[in-house]
């Protein structure tokens, strides 16, 4: 079965966006998510994402994201509770680990493990969309022109790992197959077939790129590609989240102090921010589904 | 009821048991006796820049948590080092090393500050410095009475010995000055009594010298952590070479001066040195043996002229 997150083509708007705009928009919540600490603001950032996944299409995704997040956010609690020996609302003291020495539990530790995890919840979440909604081979082509070598690399990964993979389990199911009176096949004899068609077929992908003369550098360009009319839309939304998430962090809005006890910064201009992300998250789409749905209408009436 | 449940169940159960077996408690724990001080200053103590007071600290009351309340802090390493005290942060600038280190009752820690508990009359003194020449400074004076007051008042007291190199009269005078501050000390002739003791070693350096971790003062502050020494004059005698922060020699006392300084051999507790180049310097010692000059300094030499902070001239 298809792995959530592995691209697939979307039908709605975003599918449409190329590849750059599609990463301006989406990046700008990760780093908005970098900047801020305060828990209004990441709530407001994890409220987008989910936003912005939705309008993507890439609700599955985001499920297998936040599934993975709230296994990593249990472990992040937990370490910051025990590495972090701040905090003066202490809940458990004097605890004895084996080679940690002793140590306290803090509920400012706990409350700074819960935004960390929730800081990458989000980033996870927006890797997810972003992995799930833009042509890889896009990010590509963009690459190509700043490390042409490392981007034909990736490329070639992208391609060989799952045609790896798939081959893994054509060889485990033709062992299955050989009936119960055959010996069983190891994992290591596996391995080797495995190793022995990869390198079989990396000569025939460097005979082909050889022919097609890569070796003689990049390949022209065969023409500008036409940005998409929504590319400017979502690169525009992007900007926007960038400068209005730095300006008000520059403004000193949603401090947050995690030691020595909580300080939350809740006044109005923190409350505007928090409502501003998801806003700014889902404009772009606004006028899409406008469109999409007058098209619609102006077809029926026309039916 | 399913197995699932019964696994997490179990696993919870684990936990209480592992937390109430390993002596841990619930909440801040109980105060002690006493109020706890703080003092910041950058620059071997030149120059102060915050003090506070914790009134009856709890158990769970750690230094970190003690400076965290009353600065603005980063810390490295889970909190056990701390990188910037209110803006002002451990660097490489021109060569040369600065970090904040911390002194638990005039001994430098070894351990980070999170690991080490505050209580009541506990003193904490963080100092900024440059360290390029000598990383360590195991123990200083301006902490004065510590330690000899917190380690005579523990359940588990440890001795307090003046050590006499000489005239019995000046450590007679470090034993009241022990006294008046609530210290219970006794006046012997140097000899090694083994087990652990705190000592003050009182007498002309000619003398004292001979004692194996006072004669280490000649190796410099690399080895010793005192920024300063004494030399042989020509002729006879001895001088008092005061050192600045880069240990080279910003000063040299001849007759009647004295010096008060603090080491430490490994993990051992302090050896307080009150010394001079002759009688008259190690009587000017003795005199220093007072808060108003020792506080916030890492040494201090007496003489003619006053008495001198030692690293001399460290103010960056």
């Amino acid at each position: 079965m298809r792995s959530a997150i592995a691209y697939s083509p979307k039908p709605g708007a975003f599918g449409r966006v190329g590849a750059l705009a599609a990463s301006v928009y989406l990046g700008s919540l990760a780093v908005a998510a970098f900047v801020y600490s305060n828990p209004l603001v990441l709530a407001a950032l994890a409220a987008a994402t989910v936003v912005a996944g939705l309008l993507c299409g890439a609700g599955r995704a985001l499920k297998t994201s936040a599934r993975w997040a709230a296994i990593l956010g249990v472990f992040i609690v937990a370490v910051n509770a025990i590495a972090s020996q701040r905090g003066d609302t202490v809940l458990v003291r004097g605890w004895e680990l084996p080679v940690l020495g002793q140590l306290d539990v803090s509920g400012e530790a706990l409350i700074e493990g819960g935004l960390l995890a929730l800081r990458i919840g989000v980033v996870l979440g927006i890797f997810a969309i972003h992995s799930a909604c833009v042509d890889p081979d896009r990010i590509m082509r963009l690459l190509r022109p700043l490390a042409r070598h490392s981007a034909m690399t990736a490329s070639l990964v992208t391609r060989l790992v799952p045609l790896a993979a798939a081959d893994h389990a054509r060889l485990r199911e033709a062992a299955a197959l050989r009936g119960p009176g055959a010996a069983a096949v190891g994992r290591a004899a596996i391995v080797r077939r495995l190793v022995a068609g990869s390198l079989d077929r990396a000569v025939d992908v460097a005979a082909a790129l050889e022919l097609r003369g890569y070796a003689h550098g990049a390949p022209r360009r065969s023409g500008s590609q036409r940005r998409s009319r929504h590319d400017w839309r979502f690169a525009a939304a992007g900007i926007a989240i960038v400068v209005v998430a730095a300006s008000a962090r520059i403004a000193g809005v949603g401090d947050f102090n995690a030691y020595p006890t909580t300080e939350l910064d809740a006044r109005m201009p923190t409350l505007a921010l928090a409502l501003a992300l998801p806003v700014l998250a889902a404009l772009p789409f606004a006028g899409l589904e406008r469109a999409k749905s007058s098209s619609r209408a102006s077809r029926e009436r026309r039916g | 009821m399913s197995r699932r449940r019964i696994r997490g169940l179990a696993a919870a159960g684990a936990f209480a048991l592992a937390v109430v077996t390993s002596g841990c408690g619930l909440g801040e724990g109980e105060s002690s006796q006493g109020a706890a001080t703080l003092t910041i200053t950058r620059d071997y103590g030149a120059q102060r820049l915050a003090e506070a007071t914790e009134a009856e600290p709890t158990d769970s009351d750690t230094v970190i948590r003690m400076l965290d309340r009353e600065v603005e802090i980063e810390t490295r390493y889970s909190g056990g080092f701390v990188q910037s005290i209110d803006g002002i942060e451990g660097e490489i600038d021109a060569g040369r090393s600065f970090d904040w280190f911390f002194f638990f009752n005039g001994i430098e820690s070894s351990t980070g500050a999170a690991e080490v508990e505050v209580r009541g009359g506990d003193r904490v003194w963080w100092d900024y410095r440059d360290w390029t020449d000598a990383l360590r400074t195991p123990a200083v004076v301006g902490s004065w009475p510590e330690p000899f007051l917190q380690a005579s008042t523990e359940s588990d007291p440890i001795e307090v010995r003046v050590e006499c190199f000489g005239r019995r009269d000046p450590c007679e005078r470090v034993r009241d000055r022990l006294a008046d501050e609530a210290v219970k000390a006794s006046v012997e002739t140097p000899h090694d009594a083994g087990g652990r003791s705190l000592r003050l070693l009182v007498g002309p350096w000619a003398q004292l010298r001979s004692d194996p971790l006072a004669g280490s003062l000649d190796q410099g502050p690399e080895v010793s952590g005192v920024f300063a020494r004494f030399a042989q004059r020509q002729g006879g005698g001895w001088s008092l070479e005061l050192l600045d922060e880069h240990a080279s020699v910003a000063r040299q006392h001849l007759g009647g001066a004295g010096l008060v300084a603090a080491m430490r051999d490994g993990e051992q507790p302090p050896t307080w040195l009150v010394t001079g180049v002759d009688a008259a310097g190690v009587d000017e010692a003795v005199a220093m043996l007072d808060a108003d000059y020792l506080s916030d300094r890492y040494a201090v030499a007496a003489h003619a002229g006053g008495e001198t902070a030692v690293p001399v001239g460290a103010l960056r």
